[in-house]
């Protein structure tokens, strides 16, 4: 029972992570938190789901599809509600209001398109559980598990080794030297916002799978990744990954002692305790904002 | 740039204008198309309230009996809404085809309550003040119930509803509201029926629950299953319960705590969506056992969750295995495509109820009101229906115990609360 707790707490920290790194992302290169990102979930979770509904294609393909889609929708939405502030240099409350503006935005379409009623997710495994013995584990937990590990290990390698990685950092620490210093400033910032929109998509199709009915709600389910990138410090990538992981198996253990009533009240203390006593997070660094 | 700026801002404004508004007409389309039978869905103004409450009852005059329907046809809970209604038609239509009744047509008149409390106070004053009808069939839904209760007080018009909640059956002093019935099993009589069939069925000794503590319904068929429990005598009781909430979406680790305490019965009194989540999750996490869950668990549910509807038990109004009622459902899918849910019965039955009442005394309001609550033995497709006068509940009232058996749902036995 141990191992199993502990396994869907980690299935659920991994989906959270996907949400919580998508937003570290783009916290970390200009500094606002993008709250449509819950509504472009919704929105390319519909899409895995009309995708695999339409061609009964099995999950990868699904996934990619969908993982596509979500990073051409985080590439519209950087170009129509975000690259006018940037280029105008215009403080951060305008990126604010202007993300909830978008996040609204796609949340109607999908009410317009899907309207208020629940759909059923398709099923992509054959088996829901897998039997070891007396022992059991939920496919659906292993299968998100390992998947989103895999994205995030590549997602750290592209970061970390490779010269779109060094470029994402670089506009990050300070876009304006970045930009002297020749790196495309906004073809970086597109990078960033196709990769969150990517990463958006495949948490909201895993959200869909392990909950098997999907709303246009689902995208509320984004406070959980908003909450990781807190605890592990706004911005930080490793730190938004470790947060989330200790949220998903937080959550699980305390939904099994104390029930899903009293649990998000101990989540939510433990997210002010974090902003009482280490407000930049468990791996973020105290340094000034520069003015 | 600034020209660009202010276009793409323009374009931007107009856009979403669109979308609202394409929202909006599209809702009202809705509407008008699902509510063709009557003309009288818009309403015109907030209706006026009598001062003096009209205590001659109301008769409808004219050459056609006037039935209401307080439905929500374009809200939240329109499915239910829309069935009842399309039930209630369908009988009346049978009706009218042959001859009438007393040598009149029924006509149905239908008023959306859009699900919404101060819409459905609208809809039923107009239903009982300006729309002459001699009866309203009431609604599914707890809450417009609660809402009309004290309200139906003023008026002469009794109301046969189907919000299981006895609450909307009696103030808070215990008093029956002399206009409101209901017509299926209450939430007290659904819980005790399923917790019968666990102790002498299912002989379980160890249950584990999981219902929504912030929902009316889950907690009344939660109660009514306890009290059974606790009034048998049986050595079958409760191991484990674990609550949740709207915003809960994984029931995994929840379900994994019932195993945890070893229950041999899953007891789930929840919705449909809900239900679809928890029976996955519930295989997912390796519980193979029986779930025993309420009227939601009725078709479609079995085609929605696939597999894991295996070894879930439910409760119906009806049983397909019933030549008449397999039968309407055969001829309603070929007319309209749809497939007619328990719901549709529960408004068939009820306008064949009104219908033989009507027969018998008169289409005056007050003189139905009398006949129904002394209704007994009335043999219908939901059941054979008496009324108990004092709480106005059905009395005795069966409800067919189904198993799903590999997607099929198949009937069992027929169980009532007594």
């Amino acid at each position: 029972m141990a191992i199993q707790l502990l396994l869907n707490g980690l299935a659920v920290g991994s989906v959270y992570a996907l949400i919580a790194t998508g937003f570290a992302l783009i916290f970390s290169i200009l500094k606002f938190s993008n709250f449509s990102h819950g509504a472009l979930m919704t929105l390319s979770a519909f899409v895995g789901y009309f995708v695999s509904a339409g061609t009964g294609w099995s999950l990868i393909p699904v996934l990619i599809v969908s993982m596509l889609v979500g990073g051409l929708i985080g590439l519209f939405g950087e170009f129509v509600a975000f690259r006018r502030i940037t280029k105008r240099n215009s403080a951060t409350f305008y990126y604010f209001v202007s993300s909830i503006t978008l996040g609204t935005f796609y949340e109607s379409i999908v009410t317009i398109i899907v309207g208020a009623g629940y759909f059923v997710y398709p099923m992509f495994f054959s088996k829901p559980a897998i039997w070891i013995g007396n022992f059991v584990i939920q496919t659906s937990s292993v299968v998100m598990l390992g998947i989103s590990a895999i994205v995030l290990i590549i997602l750290v390698f592209v970061l970390q080794k490779t010269k779109m990685g060094r470029a994402l950092r670089a506009v990050s620490y300070d876009r304006d030297t970045a930009y002297l210093m020749g790196i495309d400033v906004f073809k970086t910032i597109s990078i960033a916002f196709f990769i969150s929109g990517a990463l958006g998509a495949l948490a909201g199709v895993f959200l869909g799978i392990y909950n098997y009915t999907l709303t246009a709600q689902l995208g509320n389910l984004v406070v959980k990744g908003f909450i990781a990138s807190v605890i592990g410090g706004l911005g930080s990538i490793s730190g938004a990954v470790f947060g989330a992981v200790l949220l998903g198996l937080l959550e699980t253990i305390l939904i099994f002692f104390i029930g899903s009533g009293y649990a998000p009240v101990a989540t939510f203390l433990i997210m002010i305790l974090f902003l009482f006593i280490r407000p930049q997070g468990i791996a973020g660094k105290s340094v000034q904002e520069k003015a | 740039m600034k020209k660009l700026w202010k276009t793409l801002l323009v374009l931007g404004v107009a856009f979403s204008l669109v979308a609202c508004s394409g929202n909006k007409t599209e809702t009202s389309e809705k509407k008008e198309t699902e509510t063709e039978t009557t003309e009288k869905t818009e309403t015109p103004e907030t209706p006026e309230t009598p001062e003096a409450p009209d205590t001659n009852g109301t008769a409808s005059s004219g050459d056609t009996i006037k039935i209401g329907a307080l439905q929500d046809i374009t809200g939240k809970t329109a499915t239910l809404g829309k069935m009842i209604q399309a039930g209630a038609q369908y009988a009346i239509d049978e009706i009218n085809a042959a001859g009438g009744v007393n040598g009149k047509k029924l006509e149905l008149i239908t008023r959306d309550t859009t699900g919404d409390v101060t819409e459905a106070i609208n809809a039923f004053t107009l239903l009982a003040t300006q729309d002459g009808v001699s009866a309203i069939i009431g609604p599914p839904v707890a809450n417009i119930g609660l809402a009309i209760a004290p309200l139906s007080e003023q008026y002469n018009v009794p109301i046969l509803g189907f919000a299981i909640d006895t609450a909307v059956l009696q103030n808070k002093d215990g008093v029956t509201y002399k206009n409101m019935f209901l017509f299926q099993p209450s939430d007290d009589q659904q819980g005790a029926i399923m917790a019968k069939y666990a102790i002498n069925e299912l002989n379980s000794k160890k249950i584990g629950a999981i219902y929504r503590s912030d929902n009316a319904y889950s907690l009344g068929l939660v109660d009514g299953f306890k009290s059974y429990l606790s009034e048998s005598g049986s050595d079958a009781k409760i191991v484990q319960e674990v609550q949740f909430t709207a915003t809960d979406t994984d029931f995994s680790t929840m379900l994994m705590k019932l195993m945890n305490a070893g229950a041999d019965v899953i007891y789930a009194p929840n919705y449909t969506q809900e239900l679809i989540t928890i029976a996955q999750q519930a295989r997912a996490v390796g519980y193979t056992g029986p779930i025993i869950m309420g009227l939601d668990a009725a078709p479609p549910f079995a085609s929605l969750a696939g597999a894991a509807s295996n070894n879930v038990i439910y409760i119906n109004n009806i049983t397909e295995s019933e030549p008449k009622v397999a039968e309407i459902m055969e001829k309603y899918k070929a007319e309209t495509g749809a497939d007619a849910t328990n719901k549709f019965f529960l408004g068939y039955d009820v306008v064949n109820i009104l219908a033989d009442t009507i027969t018998e005394v008169g289409e005056d309001s007050v003189a139905i009101r009398d006949a129904v609550e002394k209704l007994t033995g009335y043999e219908g497709l939901t059941g054979i229906i008496s009324i108990n006068p004092e709480n106005h509940q059905p009395q005795g009232l069966e409800m067919y115990i189904h198993e799903i058996k590999d997607g099929q749902s198949v009937m069992i036995k027929q169980y009532s609360a007594e």
